[in-house]
């Protein structure tokens, strides 16, 4: 046979017909062909256990890992922590009587508010599974109501959006995910935008239609919210990030925003489920 | 030595899988240097490619990659393409080694780790995904450091499973 004594030219064609099936693959996901959904959701439901317990059984060592590798930076981080919590509870007092002013006004409008929906608080269970990934899995799936994309949030803010979801786990887009994208409004203005993430621990970048010459450009500090416009995936109000910086995009015609996500994405322990679907 | 069955090869390369899968996916996040976690997949498609050379080796390292993009929200076949193009690339590099010394494969393991991540890096921005940054060359280099520790085991079972010793490849190499 040609083959046999040609051992290169079978290898050859073996690599030419392994490429050819990744990129049909790789067409199919983009295609979000349901086929490939299903099976990832299959492989999670099956590998769950095994890797809940590997997690269970490597807790221990990882626990001593993170304690010789991150003690510096607890101890930085506890002296950071208390002084914002004593900062907080003074500001706590004054934002719970704002509140209420907001919810009976949206309630006069007819209008939704965040802290109105349903939650359910989970652990993360797991990182990123590889370098290149931007999720996590949480540790509460559709036993507990959780959908395909439900917000996920912190104390923060916005932390991502759930994408696949099993029987008692779920996995979280991360929103520094580059394929990530929420629609939000500057406050006080008002002024929407679309703002996606850059990759692992970057700022997020906001499109707007403020013109570089604008009255109104946005200072750095500025808060920025979810703006749940008619039809987004996303309810209105939640924390999404702080400005920046503010940036000439478009040559020079438009402005893009560099914003500091306000939840820690990379230190995330807990992190509670919006039970809120986006509409059809 | 008698080589193991077809079945026995298939079982024992599964059960590898397996056990790397686990690893990567329930521990390797929790033991990341400087963020960046090792790659024991990629490291098991490399030793694919050291055991058995580029044909079969290919073939391993793609089934390897299928089995990750499973796993993974990242473009769906992305990692079996990167996998299979580095066992290709390793099993013909293993091909032309005349001399099997214990330190070559771990050498290969090292350099093919860097070069695995950087091939993801650039075919994923290639499809859009704009992994390349100066992070990624960070990424390629922890990941080869790592990937080298673990490589002497990984190679070995790898030769255990498809019956594949040393001595056996430099006969082949040889002949």
């Amino acid at each position: 046979m040609a083959f046999s004594r040609r051992p290169g030219g079978r290898s050859r064609l073996t690599i030419a017909l392994l490429v050819f099936t990744s990129l049909a693959l790789l067409t199919l996901d983009f295609r979000d062909a349901s086929v490939v959904q299903g099976a990832r959701r299959a492989a999670g439901t099956v590998f769950s256990p095994l890797r809940g317990a590997a997690e269970t059984v490597s807790e221990p060592f990882t626990n001593a890992w993170h304690g010789v590798t991150g003690y510096g930076d607890l101890k930085d981080d506890n002296d950071v922590l208390r002084r914002r919590v004593a900062d907080l509870e003074g500001r706590a007092v004054l934002e719970e009587d704002a509140v209420q002013q907001l919810v009976e006004l949206l309630d006069q409008q007819g209008l939704e508010w965040v802290g109105d929906i349903p939650t359910t608080a989970a652990r993360v269970v797991s990182g990123n599974p590889s370098n290149f990934s931007h999720s996590l899995d949480i540790s509460k799936g559709s036993d507990e109501g959780i959908k395909v994309g439900m917000p996920v949030v912190n104390g923060a803010g916005l932390v991502g959006k759930v994408v696949q979801v099993t029987s008692g786990r779920s996995t979280v887009q991360l929103i520094t995910d580059p394929d990530f994208a929420v629609g939000i409004k500057l406050l006080p203005s008002q002024v929407p935008g679309t703002a996606r993430g850059q990759g692992r621990g970057q700022n997020l970048v906001v499109d707007t239609n403020l013109e570089a010459d604008a009255e109104d450009v946005p200072k750095p500090g500025a808060s920025l919210t979810t703006s749940g416009i008619d039809r987004a995936a996303f309810p209105p109000s939640i924390p999404v990030g702080k400005l920046k910086e503010v940036r000439e995009s478009g040559g020079g015609l438009t402005l893009d925003l560099i914003v500091r996500p306000m939840a820690d994405t990379q230190r995330l322990a807990y992190v509670t489920v919006l039970l809120w679907e986006p509409p059809e | 030595m008698t080589p193991p069955s077809p079945l026995l090869v298939a079982v024992r390369i599964s059960l590898i899988l397996v056990v790397a899968l686990t690893v990567q996916l329930g521990v390797a996040p929790s033991l990341g240097v400087f963020g960046v976690q090792g790659d024991l997949l990629l490291l098991v498609a490399i030793a694919a490619g050291v055991a058995t050379g580029p044909d079969r080796g290919a073939v391993l390292a793609f089934a390897t990659g299928i089995a990750y993009d499973l796993m993974l929200q990242t473009p769906f076949g992305l990692s079996a393409l990167t996998y299979a193009m580095v066992a290709y690339l390793v099993g013909n590099l293993q091909d032309s080694v005349l001399r099997a010394a214990w330190w070559i494969p771990v050498v290969t393991a090292t350099a093919a780790s860097m070069l695995g991540v950087i091939l993801y890096g650039v075919l994923g921005t290639v499809l859009g995904e704009d992994l390349i940054a100066l992070s990624l060359l960070r990424v390629a280099v922890i990941v080869g450091i790592l990937n080298t520790i673990a490589a002497p085991v990984v190679v070995k079972a790898m030769r255990w499973a498809t019956g594949s010793s040393n001595s056996v490849r430099a006969r082949a190499v040889y002949r």
